[in-house]
């Protein structure tokens, strides 16, 4: 290993730009005469827009436009649309409703916009926006997706009967149905997998300028996929063909997923700006991106787990109802499906499973991919049925999952994934060993006399990232490729330009990626830089989300690495007049075998440019490659988390005492920003098993939409983390990386349930677990054993 | 976000003054806290306009109060919305009764309100002590007015 | 419109401002000074962090005309030179304290303050309770734990 090659804790190149307040966010970015577009959003979750009258406001100074959904039906710019199609069980397909960028006619949430005012100032648009009267007619609202479907709830989208969207099934359910007859023990849940809310600390902003002498419109955007951005908006809203729209998404403060979707903000600046003449710029208030940021989960499950005799698990059943919100965001159909059901195998070896999911229109903000997307959802349900199984039948969680583990790879599940590659056990008992769980009676002992309650919880967790071989998603109705890009530009003096269609918002790929090209060419670090997030510099991309920067996005840069080695040994035999295949390369030096002949690689580099030594018949000048790399497989990130919680019984407050993660990730590039990635996936686990909940009342309001009543986790909310590590390396890309960028957020949340429950000795208990929650859970558990005696 | 409040405040006062009073614009305005406008369109329709803050939202509401259910002297049911802009919507209304008791009249008021958009998202924790306060303010000015203060 | 002085990082700067203008939008917009973030619209994230007179405030919850006369040092106004790093910055890079980068420039500055109020010898109970006011998405906090009693450190030195 050198100091800055593969497996070194390289520090972060893009830190010096960040830490001295020298990044460039899209808000940060301005252009000549820019004016700013203020949305006036819609207060009722459903209503009839009667009428809207902007004349008083037009009035009003700075102000530049008023813009209304009928003046976007009469430029037809188009609707946004989902890209994943699902059939549901029956052969039908999903029902789309038309997701139009402004209300008109009807307004489907609460800040569901309904104009927007373009005025010179941040602060005259929002003058002016108040000033706009809309006229609603309010009609019933449904918010909870155990509702949407009943029959006296309001239907939101014509022609789509009880909201219902699809109704897809996976899984052999009959065989489903024998097993259960034919088991010992059966553990049933009910689940409710809390709404959350992406909340990266930078809001969602775009702006949008027009040149009226090329016809070209630009966009810098805060989005994790610039590329497929610009192709949803010239192919299917068509504001502007592909090659006349140019997509910059600069430093991304954050994205978690929620920066992946196509919005209606950055389709309206586009057109804006064509129609005024001048930038628009959008930022979005706190406030605003609680009401327009896709949010994530939103699940009600029933699950139920049967086992034999001997504690092996039978078979799994899961009912599971998704809200999807008001409109089908750009991913939203697949997480509930095929980025959900195919994970309830967990890491065992469970020979039947049958789930079947509805997604469902409600009055709010539309759901999608939130980080660990659908996996999170899964690993949930999955472990805390073994949990829960094993208490019930009075066996040790650990045994009961070690007796269930898969250990034999490859694996096909019969939900789809084959798992390639993994060792459960290493894990688990390496976590077990740093979370010392032989010490944990005495620890309870100890809390116990401090009246507090100690619990331990495991989850054995497992995804599937590196997404995803484009064939295979294909055939699963994904309308686009999730292959990666890269493009490796040497130049003249030897330096190196990776264009990559990945997209960094705190990954640190600028670092990790010229890691591995420092280690394959062997040459200086320093005289490596990444490019990505811009249209016009980047060949198409597919962005950064689902773990894939590593395995699908390094793995196009290794794979034109490959090839730009070939063909600058070609340079250097000519260079050195010797024959191709006895040129060798390595730490940067070209040697021809058996010889001292030698070449260096600044020397290889120039020569391919200036192209003395051959001729252009023999060989083209110049040294530069690109690569699409797919991947053969989804790649099977695995590992287990302990949580160990102290619960006051007398307030029923949870304090996270310990955490222990050991995960499998396959190679690590950086182990230093690998930990990091954990750290941060575990926060957000922990938040949502804690902390944070996505309320909506029965009027359709989101009660819970701002950093008052949204809690997230603060620094004094978590402990420090122990971390460590397995290794499997991924058989299904050349470096062996699995992912690590979801995996805290997947685990963390069924090892807290578990952890608490454990301590208070009941499981019912829902998420967010807030004091409140866990006192009531102990009052109630309390009574219940009261009445009992 | 919906709530309710329930109270009843002693007036010194017979019960046809109270009743005359609560249909007064003029009292009303007065009482009403944050009120800057209100103009009877018709003995029952009033178009108001009303300054409130809850929390970090600050708000002047535009709209119309209307007076159903009329018993008089016994009581009326006094509903209104208003539509506060960007910060959002209010409505709601409140039944009033008079009862003859120890001399003077005693009002017993049950409120239902309704708040949506930034309102609601801002505001929720505090409106119900917001709301509360206000029917407080109202009554204690409208206590003052009935005894000529 | 009124005019207001003040210094900034050390030099001089007036402005004429509507009254509304708050102190962060004084110093993103006016002076281009765009390290200073807006995260959130009721003053809980921190990202808009400065120091005002040497003390740590949140520069979205006061008004630029209420900085009369005062003196705000942002990210960009605290390395001792352009070509070196203020220690504390330095720490959160070496810790890998931040990951999107979006909190970091509140993050350092509360740090700052935390020094100036509790010292140089930081535990981490000390710095998580101190860190309320400040909301990191990314990093789950252990790296900014670690830095910011690091950077305490060598500010020591
Ligand atoms: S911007 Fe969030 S506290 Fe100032
Ligand atoms: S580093 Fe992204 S919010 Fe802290």
């Amino acid at each position: 290993m050198t100091a800055t090659g593969i497996g070194a804790a390289v520090r972060r190149k893009e830190d010096i730009r960040f830490i001295t307040g020298k990044g460039q966010y899209t808000d940060d970015v301005v252009r000549p005469g820019e004016t700013r577009a203020v949305f006036v959003r819609s207060p009722h979750a459903h209503a009839k827009i009667k009428r809207i009258d902007t004349a008083e406001a037009a009035r009003m100074p700075g102000v530049v436009a008023i813009l209304t959904g009928a003046d976007l039906a009469n430029d037809k710019i188009g609707n946004l649309i989902c890209g994943w199609m699902i059939h549901s069980k029956d052969g039908s397909p999903m029902k789309m409703a038309p997701h139009p960028a402004i209300a008109s006619g009807k307004v489907n949430h609460v800040g569901d916009a309904v104009a927007v005012v373009i005025a010179e100032t941040r602060a005259q648009g929002r003058d002016a926006a108040d000033k706009v009267k809309v006229d609603y007619e309010e009609l019933p609202a449904v918010a909870d997706p155990a509702k949407a479907q009943a029959k006296d709830a309001p239907q939101i989208h014509a022609d789509i009967p009880n909201n219902t969207i699809y109704q897809w099934s996976l899984g052999d359910e009959k065989a489903v149905g024998d097993a259960f007859r034919g088991a010992k023990h059966v553990t049933r849940l009910d689940i409710v997998n809390n709404r959350l809310v992406p909340n990266a600390i930078e809001p969602r902003a775009a702006l949008a300028e027009y040149d009226a002498g090329t016809d070209n419109l630009t966009l810098w955007n805060t989005s994790q996929n610039p590329h497929v951005a610009r192709l949803v908006i010239s192919a299917f809203v068509g504001i502007a063909p592909e090659h006349k729209l140019r997509v910059i998404a600069p430093d991304v403060g954050g994205g978690f997923g929620s920066k992946i979707f196509i919005y209606p903000e950055e389709v309206v600046c586009l057109w804006a700006a064509r129609k005024t003449g001048r930038p628009v710029k959008w930022t979005a208030e706190r406030s605003e991106a609680f009401l327009t940021d896709a949010h994530g989960r939103d699940h009600v499950t029933h699950a139920e787990m049967a086992f034999d005799g001997d504690g092996k698990i039978l078979a799994l059943r899961a009912k599971t109802i998704a809200n999807l919100g008001a409109y089908m965001s750009t991913f939203s159909s697949s997480i509930p499906t095929y980025l959900y059901a195919t994970l309830l195998s967990g890491q065992y070896g469970i020979p039947q499973i049958y789930c079947e999911v509805d997604a469902v229109y409600t009055n709010t903000v539309p759901v999608d991919a939130y980080r660990g997307a659908g996996r999170p959802e899964a690993t949930f349900v999955v472990e805390r049925l073994v949990e829960v199984g094993a208490r019930e039948m009075g066996l040790d969680p650990a045994d009961l999952r070690k007796r269930n583990f898969i250990k034999q790879f490859p694996h096909q599940t019969p939900v789809i994934m084959a798992y390639d590659a993994g060792d459960y056990n290493a894990s688990l008992k390496k976590a077990m060993e740093l979370a010392d769980v032989k010490g944990f009676g005495k620890r309870k002992r100890d809390s116990a006399r401090h009246g507090k309650l100690r619990g331990l919880g495991y989850s054995t967790y497992i995804e599937a990232c590196g997404i995803a071989p484009s064939q295979a998603v294909g055939s699963l109705g994904a309308g686009v490729g999730l292959w990666e890009s890269a493009e490796v530009r040497v130049n003249p003096t030897g330096s190196v330009e990776v264009l990559t269609g990945s997209h960094a918002h705190g990954q640190g790929h600028e670092t990790t990626f010229a890691q591995l090209v420092s280690e394959r060419l062997g040459i200086p670090f320093e005289n490596i830089s990444v490019l990505h997030g811009d249209t016009d510099k980047v060949q198409f991309g597919m962005g950064t989300y689902g773990s894939r920067s590593g395995a699908v996005g390094m793995s196009a840069i290794a794979q034109a690495l490959d090839k730009v080695i070939a063909k600058a040994k070609k340079v250097a035999a000519f260079m050195m007049e010797a024959s191709e295949g006895d040129i060798e390369f390595k730490d940067g030096k070209f040697t021809v075998a058996g010889t001292d002949k030698s070449a260096a690689w600044d020397d290889v580099a120039l020569n391919a440019y200036i192209a003395h030594k051959f001729t252009g018949a023999e060989l083209e000048p110049g040294l530069k490659e690109t690569s699409f790399y797919d991947p053969t497989n989804f790649t099977f990130p695995a590992g287990c988390h302990i949580c160990e919680v102290e619960v006051d019984s007398e307030t029923g407050r949870t304090e996270i005492v310990n955490w222990t993660a050991v995960d499998d990730f396959g190679t690590v590039i950086n182990p230093m920003i690998v930990e990091g990635q954990v750290h941060g996936g575990i926060a957000q686990g922990v938040g949502q098993a804690l902390l944070e909940g996505a309320v909506y009342d029965k009027d359709g309001q989101l009660v819970s939409g701002s950093f008052m009543d949204y809690s997230m986790p603060r620094a004094h909310d978590l402990p420090s983390f122990k971390l460590g590590l397995t290794e499997t390396k991924s058989p299904s890309n050349p470096l062996g990386i699995k992912g690590c960028g979801e995996a805290g957020a997947i685990a963390a949340p069924a090892a807290v349930i578990n952890a608490i429950t454990d301590a208070i000795g009941t499981e019912q208990i829902s998420m967010p677990a807030t004091a409140q929650t866990v006192w009531s859970a102990l009052q109630r558990a309390n009574a219940a054993r009261q009445a009992a005696e | 976000m919906a709530m309710t409040m329930t109270g009843e405040v002693q007036l010194p006062a017979a019960k046809e003054t109270v009743w005359a009073m609560l249909n007064d614009a003029n009292v009303l305005k007065a009482c009403i806290p944050g009120c800057e406008e209100l103009d009877k369109l018709s003995d029952t329709e009033f178009k108001a306009v009303a300054v409130s803050k809850i929390g970090p939202v600050k708000a002047r509401f535009k709209g119309n109060v209307h007076l159903t259910d009329l018993d008089p002297p016994n009581g009326y049911k006094i509903s209104g919305e208003g539509d506060g802009g960007v910060a959002g919507f209010a409505k709601g209304g409140a039944t009033v009764s008079l009862a003859d008791k120890d001399g003077g009249t005693l009002l017993t008021y049950n409120v239902e309100a309704q708040i949506g958009g930034k309102l609601a998202q801002l505001g929720q924790r505090l409106v119900n002590g917001a709301a509360k306060k206000m029917a407080d303010d109202f009554f204690a000015n409208f206590a003052k007015a009935v005894s000529g203060g | 419109m009124p005019k207001v002085s003040m210094t900034v990082n050390g030099k001089p700067v007036t402005g004429n401002i509507e009254e509304r203008t708050l102190l962060v939008q004084f110093l993103r917009e006016n002076l281009r000074l765009t390290g200073t973030h807006v995260g959130c619209d009721t003053s809980q994230c921190g990202a808009c962090v400065v120091h005002v007179n040497g003390i740590a405030m949140k520069s979205c919850t006061l008004l630029a005309l209420q900085m009369e006369g005062a003196s705000i040092t942002t990210i960009e106004g605290i390395a001792p030179s352009p070509t070196e790093l203020h220690p504390m910055q330095e720490a959160f890079r070496e810790n890998h304290g931040l990951q999107c980068g979006y909190c970091t420039p509140g993050m350092i500055m509360s740090a700052l303050d935390i020094v100036r109020r509790k010292g140089h010898d930081l535990d981490e109970h000390t710095i998580r309770e101190e860190l309320d006011g400040n909301i990191c998405r990314c990093t789950g906090y252990h790296n900014i734990v670690k830095a910011v009693a690091a950077g305490a450190r060598a500010m020591a030195k």
